[in-house]
C-alpha cells in the first residue's frame, strides 16, 4: 500500500495543457475516483501516476518516494484498462502470470499465485482459454487478476467497466468494491459514470479542463457541489439550475445575481416550512419506483422526481413544496457555491 | 431443376457467368492443357509425333542432375531472399510505425523500388555490378575495400546473393507495407499494459508485436516465397543461369527446357513440380503462422 501525493502535476502537449498544476493527496488504502467528462484530464492524470505519460511539471510521490521520473515497472503499480488489454496469444493463466514471469518468479510459484487469483475471481475453469473465447465480463476479471497477482501497492483503473453491459457492470462494480475491502490497497479509478463514482469512492475528484473542480466524499459532492459544473455533472436527471423561477433563500444578499439549484428529488407535498411552487404538468414519465415529470412554473421548466403514488396526469396543475434549506445557491458570475 | 434455386441464386449465377466463362478460358484451360502436355512427349522440332508417356516426364526430370542443381540454387535463393526481405521488412515497419518528423515522406520513398518495373530493376542492378563502369566497383575502390574493378556477377560464390540483393531491393517495400498495416492494428493499450507489467522494449516486441504480426508475417512469407521461388526476370537479365550453373534455378531450367530445347512436355512437367513445391511451402507457412483459434 502507498499514499499518493501529486504536487502541481502538469501535462502539456505542445501548446495544449491537458492537466494544470494538479494537487491531490490520496491516502494509503483509499479508493479515489477521478470523475469527469471526456477530455477533462482524468485519464492523463492516471497515466502520469502510472508512468505512461511523462510529467511536464510537478512532483509525484508514493509515500515519501519521488517517482516523478521512474518508469512504470519501477513504480509497483498495476493497471486495468477499458479495453482489458489482454495478450491475445496467451491463455488466461499466462495472462495472469505474465507480470510474475517478467519478474523472474519460478514457474511453480507463478502457477500457485495464478491458481489463487483464479479461485478468487472464479476463473479456475477458464485458465486454458484464450481471451477471444471469453465474454466481456470474464475478460475484465482476467485483467483484474493480472493486476492483483503481484500484490501492487497501487491499483489504477481506467474506465474498466465502460465496455460492459448494464447488468454486468453492476456485478463487476460489486466485485471491485469487495476487492478493495479485501486488499486494502490504494485504488485510483477513472470514470465518467457518476453512479460508479458515487458507489465505489471513498472520495471523488471531479475534473474539468485539466483542473480539479471539487474533491470530497460522494455525499459531500452531491449535497454540497462546489460550483454549477459539479452540481450539473452529478445527479440524474440533472439538477435544475435557474436564475429565476425558484424561491430565493432569505440569507442571499439582496441584489446579488445568483443561480438557484434544485435537485429533482428535493420536492414534497406542500406543507409547513416549505415554499409552494405551482405549475402545469407538461410531461409524465413513469420510472417504476417513482415518476419523473416536467413542470412549467412561469417561464421555467423544472424536471422533478416524485413518488409514484402522487398519480399525476399531464396537463393538470400541480403544487409542490420546496424546502429552502435544500436549495443550492451559486454566484451567477463565478458559478461558485455560496453558503449562508 | 432450376426451380430448386431461389430467384436471388439464379440472378447471382447469371451475373457471375461471364466472369466464370473468362476464367475458364484464361485460367482453367491453360492449367488443364499444360497438365495434358506434361503427360506427353512433345518436342517442337518434331511437332507431329506426340506420344502419351504418362508420368515419365516427371520421373525423368526428378532423376536429372540439372534438376537437382536447380532445386539447390532455387532453395538458396529463396531462403536468402525471403529471409532477408522479411527481417528487413520487420525492421523498416518498426521504424516507420513510430511517429517522427519526415515519417510520411519516408513512407512514400519506401514505395519507389516496389513501383520500379522488374526489367528496370534488373538492368539497374546489372549496371551497378558491372565490371567496367559499375557503381559498386567505384564505391568500393574509393573506400579502399578493393584494389581493382571486379566482375561481381562472374563470381559463382556471389552470383545468387547479388541477384537476391536486387530482388530484396524491390520486394522489401511491399512486405514492410503489409507489416506496417498489421502493426497499426495492434492496440496501444497492449503496449501500455506490458510496460506496467514490467516488460522491456525487447520483451514488448516478443510478447506483443511478434504475436500480433503473425497474420502479416504469414502473408509476407507466403507471398515472398511464391514470388522468389518462381523468379525469372532477374536471372534472364543479369546472368542467364551462369556463370556455369551458379544461378541455374528451377525457373531458368523450365525456360531452357521449354524455349531453348523446345521440349514442351518436360517443361510442363517441371512447371507442375514447381507449382507443387510452391503449394507445399505456402501450406506449411499457413499451418505454422495461421490463426489457431479460428
Amino acid at each position: 500500500m502507498a499514499a499518493i501525493t501529486c504536487q502541481g502535476l502538469t501535462k502539456r502537449y505542445g501548446g495544449v495543457t491537458a492537466v494544470q498544476a494538479l494537487d491531490l493527496a490520496i491516502a494509503e488504502g483509499e479508493f479515489m475516483v477521478l470523475l469527469g467528462p471526456s477530455g477533462c484530464g482524468k485519464t492523463t492524470t492516471l497515466n502520469m501516476i502510472a508512468g505512461l505519460e511523462e510529467i511536464s511539471d510537478g512532483t509525484l510521490l508514493f509515500d515519501t518516494r519521488d517517482v516523478t521520473r521512474l518508469p512504470p515497472h519501477k513504480r509497483e503499480v498495476a493497471m486495468v484498462f477499458q479495453s482489458y488489454a489482454l495478450y491475445p496469444n496467451k491463455t488466461v493463466a499466462q495472462n495472469i502470470g505474465f507480470p510474475l514471469k517478467l519478474r523472474g518468479v519460478a514457474p511453480a510459484e507463478i502457477a500457485r499465485a495464478v491458481a489463487e487469483v483464479a479461485e478468487q475471481l472464479e476463473l479456475t475453469a477458464l485458465l486454458e482459454r484464450r481471451p477471444n473465447q471469453l465474454s466481456g465480463g470474464q475478460r475484465q476479471r482476467v485483467a483484474l487478476g493480472r493486476a492483483i497477482v503481484r500484490h501492487p501497492s497501487v491499483f489504477l483503473m481506467d474506465e474498466p467497466l465502460s465496455n460492459l453491459d448494464a447488468t454486468l457492470r453492476l456485478s463487476m462494480r460489486s466485485l471491485i468494491k469487495r476487492l478493495h475491502h479485501k486488499l486494502r490497497a490504494t485504488f485510483v479509478y477513472v470514470t465518467h459514470d457518476q453512479a460508479e463514482a458515487l458507489t465505489l469512492a471513498d472520495r471523488i475528484a471531479v475534473m474539468q479542463g485539466g483542473v480539479i473542480q471539487q474533491l470530497d466524499t460522494p455525499e459531500g459532492i452531491y449535497e454540497r457541489p462546489a460550483n454549477t459544473f459539479v452540481a450539473s455533472f452529478l445527479g440524474s436527471p440533472q439538477i435544475n439550475l435557474l436564475r429565476q423561477g425558484l424561491p430565493r433563500p432569505g440569507w442571499v444578499p439582496a441584489g446579488r445575481e445568483v443561480v438557484i439549484g434544485l435537485r429533482p428529488e428535493d420536492v414534497a407535498r406542500p406543507g409547513d416550512g416549505l415554499v409552494t411552487l405551482s405549475g402545469r404538468v407538461e410531461l409524465v414519465s413513469p420510472l417504476g419506483s417513482e415518476t419523473q415529470l416536467e413542470l412549467s412554473v412561469g417561464e421555467a421548466t423544472l424536471t422533478l422526481r416524485v413518488p409514484k403514488d402522487w398519480r399525476v396526469a399531464e396537463g393538470e396543475t400541480l403544487d409542490v413544496g420546496v424546502d429552502p434549506a435544500r436549495l443550492h445557491v451559486f454566484d451567477a458570475a463565478t458559478t461558485m457555491r455560496i453558503a449562508p | 431443376m432450376l426451380a430448386r434455386f431461389s430467384y436471388d441464386d439464379r440472378s447471382a449465377a447469371l451475373l457471375v457467368l461471364p466472369v466464370m466463362a473468362v476464367l475458364l478460358v484464361v485460367a482453367a484451360f491453360p492449367i488443364l492443357y499444360s497438365f495434358w502436355v506434361s503427360l506427353h512427349d512433345i518436342v517442337l522440332t518434331r511437332p507431329l509425333r506426340r506420344p502419351f508417356v504418362g508420368l515419365e516426364n516427371y520421373w525423368r526430370m526428378l532423376g536429372d542432375a540439372r534438376f537437382h542443381t536447380a532445386v539447390l540454387r532455387t532453395t538458396v535463393y529463396t531462403v536468402v531472399t525471403v529471409g532477408v526481405t522479411t527481417v528487413l521488412a520487420v525492421g523498416v515497419a518498426l521504424l516507420l510505425n513510430e511517429n517522427f518528423r519526415g515519417n510520411k515522406l519516408l513512407n512514400t520513398l519506401l514505395l519507389l523500388p516496389w513501383a520500379t518495373p522488374s526489367i528496370v530493376n534488373g538492368l539497374m542492378w546489372k549496371w551497378i555490378y558491372d565490371p567496367t563502369y559499375g557503381l559498386l566497383n567505384a564505391v568500393l575502390l574509393k573506400l579502399g575495400l578493393i584494389e581493382h574493378y571486379r566482375a561481381w556477377l562472374g563470381d559463382p560464390d556471389l552470383t545468387l546473393l547479388l541477384i537476391s540483393n536486387a530482388a530484396i531491393w524491390k520486394q522489401m517495400p511491399l512486405a514492410a507495407l503489409l507489416l506496417i498495416v498489421t502493426m497499426k492494428a495492434i492496440p496501444d493499450d497492449l503496449y501500455r499494459a506490458a510496460k506496467v507489467d514490467g516488460a522491456t522494449v525487447v520483451q514488448r516486441f516478443v510478447h506483443v508485436t511478434l504475436p500480433a504480426l503473425r497474420p502479416g508475417l504469414m502473408l509476407v512469407l507466403v507471398y515472398e516465397t511464391m514470388i522468389s521461388i518462381r523468379h525469372f526476370d532477374l536471372f534472364l537479365i543479369m546472368t542467364q543461369g551462369g556463370p556455369g550453373d551458379a544461378s541455374y534455378t528451377l525457373s531458368w531450367l523450365i525456360y531452357v527446357e521449354t524455349f531453348r530445347s523446345l521440349r514442351f512436355g518436360t517443361g510442363a512437367a517441371l512447371s507442375y513440380l514447381l507449382a507443387m513445391l510452391t503449394f507445399l511451402l505456402s501450406w506449411l507457412f499457413i499451418r505454422a503462422f495461421g490463426e489457431r483459434n479460428g
